[in-house]
């Protein structure tokens, strides 16, 4: 695909020597939504860590708008819109909502549109306004995970890539997260996510790449997936 | 009462003079987890900038404390060039840096020792922040005007790093890379600059509280060594990284040594601010206002 809005090629990347991911190719076309599905500990979160700059591929390369942006630091891979929604949601604990949400529009073209976007924000995620003076640490899981997803969200991405939205939460929260993605998804941004859970996703995303043990081992979309449960079996249990 | 005016002037002298020193600390450990052992040296270059300015030079008095908040501004981000930027990344950053840092001191600290210690051995300069010998009367304890410049200097550069800390951008992007480097990262926030910027504002308050050790005390290649000991007591007592609480801790660490030197001697002023401190951790291990994890992500 010519408009692939980021690419990823041939990646290897892990720690201390030892590879996590091998050979992993994909891309995510722009104004889709692409998702990485597979069993905790397989590579998915270390993918997401190369793609921000958190780690580096040992080998590889990863395009983003047809620029290489492998080997960069990760504070200039955001300044060129690519935004990750971490896993655990590393906010900062000590700092209030509105100063966490001030410091995802940290980047000056961010910052120049805060007070307009932010107001944006609180409509999409209204327990947020709610609570602007209190500190991080002090939120519930659900949320945390949404000042997370406001604090990506106010960066002004390109992408957005959200590791594990649903992880830890209730299942009516989890609910209300997929709503959020659900919502972003017809603004028609660009959403790279990676879950455990295929029922999540098996109606939303374009494009499915299960991922086991460190390589991709199924591409497709939702409904091949569905279609084909012993894909499902073998690598989710069914 | 005497005895009490006494305790309390030159409680808060000292106290002002350690807060900025382990203000400075504090900061640069809660940035980056960084025990910076050439603070002390700082302290002394801070004394020798103003010494440079205002004996040598010639210069305003007044000037002397600005000129050497910055020199010591570039040193501290010298420091870092020097060491903690090709450090960073290491597994035992914590450990390696310290001996870094300790043996960068040293080496400074040589140097100032060949070349300088006979240059003023003999000329001690006791007040560079001196407003004559003009005092004024608290109960009859006479108290120098040089006494009320130290507190406010300190007073308004540590509300000055405060606000700036609150309420700037630059100042939320050092609270957040203390409080989560990758997360910082993440937002697009330079972490290398901002340790550099850490380093030098921590540095810069470094050299005013050694202009204010020279008021008491001679220049000397090796001055700051002892105040640089209890700046980091002072930030071991507040619990490591914790800005406001070094402030408070440094307070109340100048006002133990001033009554145990008032009411005893001058010799138990020292044990007595370590007797403080091993009673503190014994109540609260992780320091009077420390939180318990303190670990680099």
């Amino acid at each position: 695909m010519a408009d692939a809005l980021l690419r990823v090629e041939d990646l290897h990347a892990g720690y201390e020597g030892q590879n996590v991911l091998k050979n992993i190719s994909f891309e995510v076309p722009d104004g889709s939504l692409v998702t990485l599905l597979g069993p905790n500990g397989h590579g998915k979160t270390t993918m997401l860590r190369c793609i921000s700059g958190l780690i580096k591929p040992t080998q590889g390369r990863i395009e983003f708008d047809g620029k290489r942006i492998d080997g960069m630091e990760a504070e200039r891979i955001v300044a060129r819109g690519v935004v990750m929604i971490p896993q655990g949601d590393m906010l900062f604990p000590e700092m209030s909502v509105y100063d966490n949400l001030r410091m995802g529009a940290y980047l000056k073209k961010a910052n120049a549109a805060f007070e307009r976007n932010v107001e944006e924000i609180y409509t999409l995620l209204p327990r947020l306004k709610e609570r602007t003076s209190q500190l991080a640490r002090t939120l519930s899981g659900g949320e945390r995970r949404m000042l997370a997803i406001g604090r990506g969200l106010l960066a002004g991405g390109r992408i957005l890539m959200l590791d594990e939205p649903s992880l830890g939460l209730a299942p009516i929260v989890i609910d209300q997260i997929y709503d959020i993605i659900r919502d972003l998804k017809s603004q028609g941004r660009t959403l790279l996510l990676v879950e455990e859970n295929a029922s999540r996703i098996i109606d939303l995303a374009e494009q499915i790449h299960l991922i086991d043990t460190g390589n991709i081992v199924w591409s497709g979309g939702g409904e091949e997936l569905q279609s084909n449960p012993q894909v499902l079996e073998t690598y989710l249990g069914g | 009462m005497d005895f009490f005016v006494q305790i309390i002037v030159s409680g808060l002298t000292f106290g002002s003079m350690y807060a900025l020193a382990a203000v400075g600390l504090a900061l640069v450990w809660g940035a980056f987890n960084m025990l910076n052992m050439s603070h002390g040296i700082i302290m002394t270059l801070g004394a020798y900038f103003a010494l440079l300015w205002a004996e040598l030079l010639g210069w305003p008095l007044i000037l002397a404390a600005p000129f050497s908040l910055v020199c010591g501004g570039l040193v501290g981000a010298i420091v870092y060039f020097l060491s903690a930027h090709w450090m960073i990344k290491q597994k035992n950053f914590e450990v390696t840096i310290i001996i870094a840092t300790f043996g960068l001191g040293m080496a400074i600290e040589s140097g100032l020792l060949k070349f300088l210690r006979e240059m003023f051995r003999t000329a001690p300069y006791s007040q560079p922040l001196s407003l004559g010998a003009k005092s004024f009367l608290i109960f009859d304890v006479p108290v120098s005007y040089q006494r009320l410049v130290i507190w406010t200097a300190a007073f308004v550069l540590i509300t000055i790093v405060g606000i700036f800390l609150r309420r700037t951008s630059v100042g939320r992007a050092i609270r957040a890379t203390a409080q989560d480097r990758n997360a910082a990262r993440l937002m697009g926030v330079p972490v290398r600059r901002v340790y550099v910027l850490v380093l030098a504002i921590a540095s810069g308050l470094a050299a005013v509280s050694g202009i204010m050790l020279s008021s008491f005390k001679d220049v000397h290649p090796l001055m700051g060594g002892d105040p640089m000991l209890k700046a980091f007591i002072v930030i071991v007592l507040a619990g490591l990284g914790n800005i406001t609480g070094a402030l408070y801790a440094a307070l109340l660490v100048g006002l133990v040594e001033a009554s145990v030197k008032v009411l005893l001697a001058d010799k138990y002023g020292f044990t007595a601010i370590l007797i403080l401190v091993i009673l503190a951790l014994i109540w609260k291990p992780s320091g009077i206002f420390g939180r318990a994890t303190v670990a680099r992500q």
